[in-house]
């Protein structure tokens, strides 16, 4: 965290700010080519912005999965459980029972948090792998049951349709922009909640707890309450994520929240450099748009059309290879 | 009772596949702490390498079995090489990482070197044994093909044999040193590199039978490693992961659980009732079935 | 140091994925007429978008070598939304806003589309599936349409066919995928099954990834139903006719058009006999056309259409004609998109609807296909060929 008014972040801050500004004057400069039969090979601006929006709440689950994999070492292969908790129950409100978003979204957080206080509960005596594949268990167990209860969701495969927008006084959030500055906001809030927490006596318990927990125990550290946090803290965050996709996607259904996901985000954690906020964004970022880099006609060209996936896992293991401490630390 | 029968039969062929998977993950764990996420796709390789031997080179059956085990063997091994071995003193779960991009690579060259459709060993070239039509009658109406019956054997021998291996044998011995304790096994002269990658070996060519089983009964496709790699994956560490007698033991419980869970309970929860079971046996002994209690290891 | 490489490395990727040349179009003298393929040509379904390009690619070549449209190139862009309807909504975002591409044929999966549905509806731009079954997929939109019928007709048609045809088939299992089409297709058939008295012994799900249904099946005989419906696609309803006679099951074998691909007859080999299945045409049953489609695509592609790439070949043909009879080279993007969608929209009879190879399309009001006839196949002699009865008026 370098909050200096330096010049670079000034410029920084402001592209963040105006990015909006800058893609739709591309489209805008296209729109006014396309008129002379000019087309420039440039990936348009609603596009990216939508690349963009996805990174950027790819971040804001890093950040949260970084709480329990960075912060206090637990390996968490199930992540996405709370991301789809968070996306159905803002989804179900919203679409069946016509909640609006602002009061959705909140209630999505809660009941994430609480599925995080229930699933840390029985998991608390475990370690390592075995953490593991029990948060994968329950990330499955969840993704079945949208899967299957049909009279719950109300369509096949976990489909929830017409999820409607976010609307303030019959203003309708709906365009990629709104969205745009409406996941900033959350990721600054997400950025100031986790790096508060990570600055201070919570963070610090956490820290000593991945160290070593018995140390952490016997130097007076309340282990389990301070892993529980972590869980619930982590879940919520998760569920936030899961609240925005709801809306920002209109349509959501079962396969949004595969066991895939959780393995993305992790990468996202790991490459980055676990344990550290900016690490999970910068992860995140570069994650969460190599799959649409990678798309034929940017830098692949068309006969390499479904080499994307491979060129995918080929970077992971070249970026491990050459930085295994992940991007954000020195090497370790 | 008669469904009952067949249903028990059903789980045990599943549950040896999957013990057959789940020892090319523990072996590694064991030695390496390292979920080995590409281990699947060498399971799937290993399918599509032995319909290629068959039906494009006309290999028989049963050469094509062993040529297959030993090139999924070499390729372990080459795998542990270019991308493991760099990454033996990072932090474990830059490995892992390392894993997910081998498997995504691999899984995705699979697709576009044989494509997407499902493929089957054709019938004609396979040893009468393995043609599904000959069969043994259960009571009830229902078959057993001999097949499967050799799935089970098969499976069964490997697995003793494995164990005798690991017991009875120097490098089993080398290979349970290096699972205690790697830096005091280097120092007392066992090349640890080199009982890694024999490690890599004895996993994946056990992954490759497993694959050319579930290619005679079932289908090969380039995600078919992801699917039953996940359950083995739960099989191992359902029986503590890092000890070969547990990953077999977990593989049964897992092919029994998911075929009864589908079977009796609800066909749409499936492998997740099998998870549950996992669930519920780890929180109650948080080292697996029959893994010891280890230290934090994240 | 390392930073500095990886930032360059960054800075590079970017600078070269933005710094492409300017398109050459200018410099060619035949303009293009750009069309969007969207499809998933990875991931799980990637059989289904081999053949959806394949049809695709059948048809471009067929346009082009006839001299295009109106003496312009029709140029397909394959676009892959890997069957998840998180990328999905990002090919939709860089397609609809891509001003050269006129008009969408995708998506397959039902809930892909429906991921896409907001942003082109939004865009202005038609998404004409040749794959999605999904009773909601066209609701609410002006902008999305499809060329083949819903699960909803299609599951009452089976249900009604094995009712008043098949006369002595008394009890009937469903074996469903458990994903939006096999559910939502096995829906249609348990509420019209349930309306008129068909007697549903069993109700079993599978998911897609897996291969081995011997548990469902062998609970499944247990119950000793006369019929089987499969409520699923090719790949698993192979396996599931082939694993269910191991298992000793003896009853008759339904499917839908999901399993109306050559591969259902060489994975299920010689237990594939006597399996009856709909589909919305067949090779057999239609005109010339289709089978002159059949010839052209073995020339091309070295193996047989089946039911998606025919369906793909008719969506990129209706796109082609739509431009061929809207295309304004002086009008802006926007207002060429309009004109196809207009164009789709007024093939609302019969009498104006397309014609191809997989029988006379056109949409009712929501975009969604009327009536086109639902055919019934069975094998025989590892050949799908019409039944003898077929069943053609549902009212």
């Amino acid at each position: 965290m370098n909050d200096k008014l330096t010049p670079k972040n000034v410029i920084l801050g402001l592209l963040v700010c105006f990015l909006p500004l800058l893609m739709y004057g591309i489209d805008a400069i296209s729109l006014l080519l396309s008129r002379y039969d000019i087309y420039l090979d440039l990936p348009s601006g609603d596009y990216m912005l939508r690349i963009v929006v996805r990174a950027y709440l790819y971040m804001l689950l890093a950040i949260g999965l970084n709480i329990v994999c960075g912060f206090t070492g637990q390996l968490d292969l199930g992540y996405v459980g709370f991301y789809l908790i968070g996306g159905y129950t803002a989804g179900l409100l919203m679409a069946r029972l016509g909640v609006t978003y602002w009061i959705a979204l909140p209630l999505a957080v809660i009941n994430g948090a609480l599925w995080g206080l229930l699933r840390g509960a029985p998991t608390l005596r475990l370690t390592g792998d075995y953490f593991a594949i029990v948060t994968f268990g329950f990330a499955e167990l969840l993704f079945r049951i949208v899967k299957n209860e049909e009279w719950l969701i109300g369509g096949p495969n976990g489909m929830v349709r017409d999820i409607p927008p976010p609307a303030v006084f019959g203003v309708v959030f709906n365009q990629n922009w709104h969205n745009y500055y409406h996941i900033i906001l959350l990721l600054m809030l997400v950025v100031f909640i986790t790096y508060r927490l990570q600055h201070s006596r919570v963070g610090r318990a956490w820290v000593a707890i991945r160290e070593d927990e018995q140390a952490a125990e016997s130097m007076g550290i309340n282990v389990s309450r301070y892993k529980a946090l972590a869980f619930t803290v982590s879940a919520a965050i998760g569920a936030l994520g899961g609240g925005f996709i709801a809306q920002f996607q209109v349509n959501i259904s079962a396969p949004f929240f595969e066991f895939w996901e959780s393995i993305f985000i992790l990468c996202m954690v790991v490459l980055g450099g676990m344990g550290s906020i900016r690490g999970a964004m910068i992860g995140a970022a570069i994650l969460g748009s190599l799959g649409e880099i990678l798309r034929p006609g940017f830098i692949i060209p068309y006969q390499f059309g479904n080499a994307r996936y491979l060129i995918f896992g080929i970077i992971l293991i070249l970026l491990m290879r050459f930085r295994p401490g992940g991007l954000s630390l020195r090497k370790a | 009772m008669a469904q009952f029968l067949e249903q028990i039969i059903n789980g045990l062929v599943l549950g040896g596949i999957y013990a057959l998977i789940a020892v090319g993950y523990t072996m590694v764990y064991g030695i390496i702490q390292l979920i080995n996420f590409a281990h699947g796709e060498i399971f799937m390789l290993g399918a599509y390498i032995a319909l290629m031997l068959i039906t494009v080179f006309g290999i028989p059956f049963w050469v094509a079995l062993p040529l297959s085990m030993v090139l999924c063997a070499m390729l372990g091994m080459l795998i542990d090489l270019v991308a493991y071995r760099p990454l033996r003193n990072a932090p474990r779960l830059s490995a892992l990482i390392t894993a997910i991009g081998m498997s995504l690579a691999l899984q995705n060259l699979a697709r576009m070197i044989w494509s997407a459709r499902d493929r089957q060993f054709p019938t004609q070239l396979l040893p009468t044994i393995f043609q599904g039509q000959n069969a043994i009658s259960l009571p009830g109406g229902g078959t057993l093909p001999y097949r499967d019956v050799c799935i089970i054997l098969l499976a069964l021998v490997l697995m003793i044999a494995l164990n005798r291996l690991i017991y009875l044998t120097k490098i089993g011995k080398a290979m349970r040193a290096c699972a205690q304790n790697p830096v005091a096994a280097n120092l007392m002269g066992i090349k640890t590199n080199q009982v890694i990658a024999i490690t890599f070996a004895i996993g994946s060519a056990l992954g490759a039978v497993a694959g050319i089983m579930v290619g005679l009964s079932e289908s090969v496709t380039p995600t078919m490693g992801y699917y039953k790699g996940v359950a083995a994956f739960a099989a191992a560490v359902l029986g503590g992961i890092g000890n070969v007698t547990g990953a077999m033991l977990g593989g049964i419980i897992i092919g029994v659980a998911e075929v009864f869970g589908a079977g009796y309970i609800s066909s749409g929860y499936r492998l997740a009732i099998a998870y549950i079971i996992m669930i519920v046996v780890i929180v109650i002994r948080p080292s697996g079935l029959l893994g010891k209690s280890t230290g934090t290891r994240a | 140091m390392r930073n500095c490489i990886i930032i360059l490395l960054i800075v590079g990727l970017v600078s070269i994925w933005g710094c492409q040349p300017a398109s050459k179009d200018k410099q060619e003298a035949q303009r293009e007429l750009k069309v969007a393929v969207a499809a998933p040509f990875t991931g799980n379904a990637a059989a289904f978008g081999e053949m959806i390009k394949r049809g695709a690619e059948l048809r471009e070549k067929e346009i082009n070598d006839a001299g295009g449209i109106n003496g312009m190139k029709l140029t397909l862009i394959f676009e892959d939304d890997a069957g998840r309807d998180a990328e999905a909504s990002l090919v939709a975002e860089r397609i609809a806003s891509n001003l050269q591409i006129l008009a969408v044929v995708g998506h397959f999966n039902s809930s892909c589309s429906l991921a896409g549905k907001p942003i082109y509806k939004r865009a202005g731009i038609v998404e004409l599936s040749p794959g999605s079954t999904n009773v909601t997929v066209c609701e609410g939109s002006d902008w999305t349409f499809r060329n083949l019928y819903r699960d909803d007709f299609q599951g009452q048609f089976i249900a009604r066919y094995i009712d008043e045809v098949l006369t002595d088939l008394q009890s009937v299992a469903v074996f469903f995928d458990n994903d939006d089409y096999g559910r939502g297709l096995r829906n249609a058939f348990v509420e019209e099954a349930e309306k008129i008295g068909l007697n549903l012994v069993a109700d079993e799900a599978y998911e897609r990834d897996s291969t081995n249904f011997k548990a469902q099946l062998t609970s499944i005989k247990a119950k000793n139903p006369d019929a089987i419906f499969i409520s699923g696609l090719y790949g698993q309803a192979g396996l599931i006719v082939k694993q269910g006679r191991e298992t000793g099951i003896t009853a008759q074998f339904f499917g839908a058009d999901g399993i109306d691909s050559p591969d259902f007859l060489t994975i299920a080999g010689p237990a594939a006999e006597g399996t009856y299945l709909t589909t919305p045409f067949t090779f057999g049953a239609a005109g010339e056309d289709a089978q002159q489609m059949a010839t052209n695509f073995e020339a091309l592609h070295g193996m047989a259409p089946d039911t998606w790439a025919a369906l793909t070949y008719d969506a990129v043909g209706m796109i082609a004609e739509a431009l061929e009879k809207t295309y304004n080279q002086e009008a802006s993007v926007r207002d060429n998109r309009k004109a196809i969608r207009d164009h789709l929209a007024s093939l609302d009879t019969p009498e104006e609807g397309y014609v191809g190879v997989t029988g006379i399309t056109y949409f009712d009001v929501n975009g969604d296909t009327v009536n086109k006839p639902a055919y019934v196949k069975i094998v025989e002699d590892g050949q799908f060929v019409a039944a003898d009865q077929q069943l053609l008026d549902l009212n």
